[in-house]
């Protein structure tokens, strides 16, 4: 079965509509990639699938595992396996990580993930691998974190939380070099080998090098204008999106 | 002349007065009834450890005070009303010079069954160092605390009144005084009561004081909660911040007015108080007013300001996406919103135990 499929999806903010009708299969088990410039509905597409109250959809489905998560909470569809890594997380001063990671692992995976030697032995590996260290645990949500701090922060909760489909707003943004090879090596625990999903939204192509990607969309002006395989991803590096607008 | 006849002698406050604009003098009397100076009981006092052992030698809770509070103030008339009724409940607490207990010490206050009152008089030692916890529970439908003293030189004392009167009415007034080098915190956690009157003040007549005030308020259904805070910097080099976190649901209103002097002289002084008022209702209702008098040019700092809003709707969406449902979610923000405050109260064990206290109180907000 299908892991996620969008259907001719239209869609906006405040009566502007800027997705024109989207098409987009996911399969388990795959990754797959959209690029495209600023404004072209990358983000509003992400927003979407995770149920942000300000877009509204005016027609079309969006479906995880054959189940439309159109009428769904977001909290509901981060319960059906869902994931948002944003690109500009929250802050949430006052309310501790520890606290946070917790509470957020028994919503989504259930009270007995989330206590016991278990969780602490799951959370010292992620942390570990993303290169957090324990101080973190006390400190308030994203609150005075580095841009790179919240992007690893955003990848350890993928990692803890296991979902069914992740999708990735520009956690590449902001990164240096390590930071998005370590990004990418906990995005490549959390899906690789397993039948989750995964949709990663960038601008550029350095992410794709450590994440392979099974397919890359790139989206222009609220649609999908191309799709290939990873090397059209080095394509739109070297060309930029000028190319297709011609084609 | 005593306390008694000092108050009768007072008018009775306008509510043009700034200080009782928002509560009127009449709404917090014991009885309605301001020519009268009512009888009222004494509450049951304890003071232990967090842990609930015995407190340790050094600090004491000794019966009587010793002298009367200062009348100069705008609290003048609450301090001689307080002082005069409280002329039964008077009580010293006697901290011994370098107490140092490494445990919260709590001195619990439990005002059952009939309108009562406490005079709390703070004796504390020079270098003494410790977390003191001044919980106030209870069904009485009145009760007065009147908290005045010292913290002497170099002190480390990290102070926290908690109010959790189950219903009824709730009027406090502190007169602190921060002496050499002494570094304070006073935290204020207000959840109880229909209706508190407070009005707290800090004086840092000394060289190299240092205090954070810090309020963690939640006013739910009918609640009317009025906190008022001044803090005077009469010496050099002297350090105050407030923090003011109010988060106001049902019908309920807060108020929070606050009072920032600098005194000319008081070179090097450096100041600031903050407001946040973080609004869960359509009908419910946050006042924040701070105030400042600066009569010393040569200040490293000394600002002001307030933020009232609700509860951010990118915060809902952030914490909804890892799975939080509506109720979760809301209850986790309000959480976090006034555990900024409660955080910086004191250290890891007294601010485990506030938020055990706070915690209780938020499953009440959806029960």
């Amino acid at each position: 079965m299908t892991l996620l499929e969008i259907k001719d999806l239209h869609a906006g903010i405040d009566g502007n509509e800027i997705l024109k009708g989207i098409n987009l299969k996911i399969g388990p088990g795959e990754i797959h990639a959209i690029m495209g410039r600023n404004g072209s509905g990358k983000t509003t597409t992400a927003n979407i699938i995770m149920g942000h109250p300000d877009f509204e959809v005016e027609s079309g489905d969006v479906l995880l595992e054959g189940e439309s998560l159109l009428e769904l909470e977001s909290w509901e569809r981060a319960r059906k396996g869902v994931f948002l890594s944003f690109q500009y997380p929250q802050a949430v001063p006052g309310l501790q990580v520890g606290n946070f990671l917790r509470k957020s692992v028994a919503s989504i995976r259930g009270e007995e993930e989330a206590k016991g030697s278990a969780f602490r032995e799951r959370l010292t590996k992620a942390m570990e691998a993303l290169d957090i260290p324990r101080t973190f645990m006390s400190r308030y949500v994203n609150d005075g974190f580095s841009g790179g701090e919240k992007k690893r922060f955003e990848i350890l909760q993928l990692m803890l939380l296991k979902p069914r489909l992740a999708v990735l707003d520009e956690t590449d943004s902001g990164l240096d070099i390590d930071g998005i090879r370590t990004v990418s090596e906990g995005v490549n625990a959390a899906i690789r080998g397993t039948d989750s999903g995964a949709l990663i939204i960038t601008h550029y192509s350095r992410i794709l090098e450590h994440v392979q990607p099974d397919m890359v969309h790139v989206l222009l002006d609220g649609k999908i204008v191309s799709s290939g395989g990873p090397e059209l991803a080095t394509k739109l590096e070297e060309k930029g999106y000028e190319w297709l607008k011609k084609e | 002349m005593d306390s008694a006849s000092r108050y009768l002698r007072m008018e009775t406050p306008d509510k043009a007065d700034h200080l009782w604009r928002y509560t009127p003098w009449k709404k917090v009397h014991p009885t309605g009834d301001l020519s009268e100076i009512p009888a009222l009981g004494q509450p049951e006092i304890s003071l232990n450890l967090i842990d609930g052992s015995k407190a340790p030698n050094g600090i004491e809770l000794k019966r009587g005070v010793s002298g009367e509070p200062d009348f100069s103030m705008s609290n003048a008339l609450t301090n001689s009303f307080l002082h005069a009724s409280a002329k039964d409940s008077q009580w010293t607490l006697v901290v011994d010079r370098g107490f140092s207990p490494g445990k919260p010490v709590i001195l619990d206050i439990k005002a059952d069954d009939f309108p009562s009152i406490a005079h709390i008089s703070l004796e504390i030692g020079k270098m003494a160092e410790f977390e003191l916890i001044t919980r106030v529970t209870g069904n009485s439908e009145w009760f007065g605390l009147l908290r005045t003293g010292q913290i002497q030189d170099g002190a480390v004392v990290n102070d926290v009144v908690i109010g959790l009167l189950e219903r009824g009415t709730m009027l406090r007034s502190d007169r602190i005084e921060i002496c050499r080098d002494a570094q304070v915190r006073a935290g204020t956690v207000s959840s109880g009561s229909d209706r508190t009157k407070s009005d707290l003040r800090y004086i840092m007549g000394e060289t190299g004081g240092n205090i954070r005030v810090l309020g963690s308020i939640l006013s739910t259904e009918s609640m009317h909660l009025d906190h008022h805070i001044e803090i005077h910097h009469e010496a050099p080099e002297t350090f105050s911040r407030l923090s003011w976190h109010s988060a106001c649901g049902g019908s309920s209103r807060t108020i929070g007015t606050g009072m920032l002097t600098i005194r000319k002289g008081s070179k090097g002084a450096d100041a600031s108080q903050i407001f946040h008022n973080l609004l869960l209702s359509e009908s419910a209702e946050a006042d924040s007013i701070p105030e400042l008098e600066v009569m010393e040019n040569d200040v490293v700092g000394c600002g002001h300001g307030t933020a009232n809003g609700p509860i951010d709707e990118n915060q809902m969406f952030y914490l909804k996406s890892r799975g939080f449902d509506e109720e979760g979610a809301k209850n986790s923000l309000i959480a976090a919103f006034l555990n900024s405050t409660l955080s910086e109260m004191g250290g890891g064990e007294l601010h485990e135990w506030l938020v055990s206290e706070l915690t209780l109180q938020l499953e009440a907000l959806n029960s």
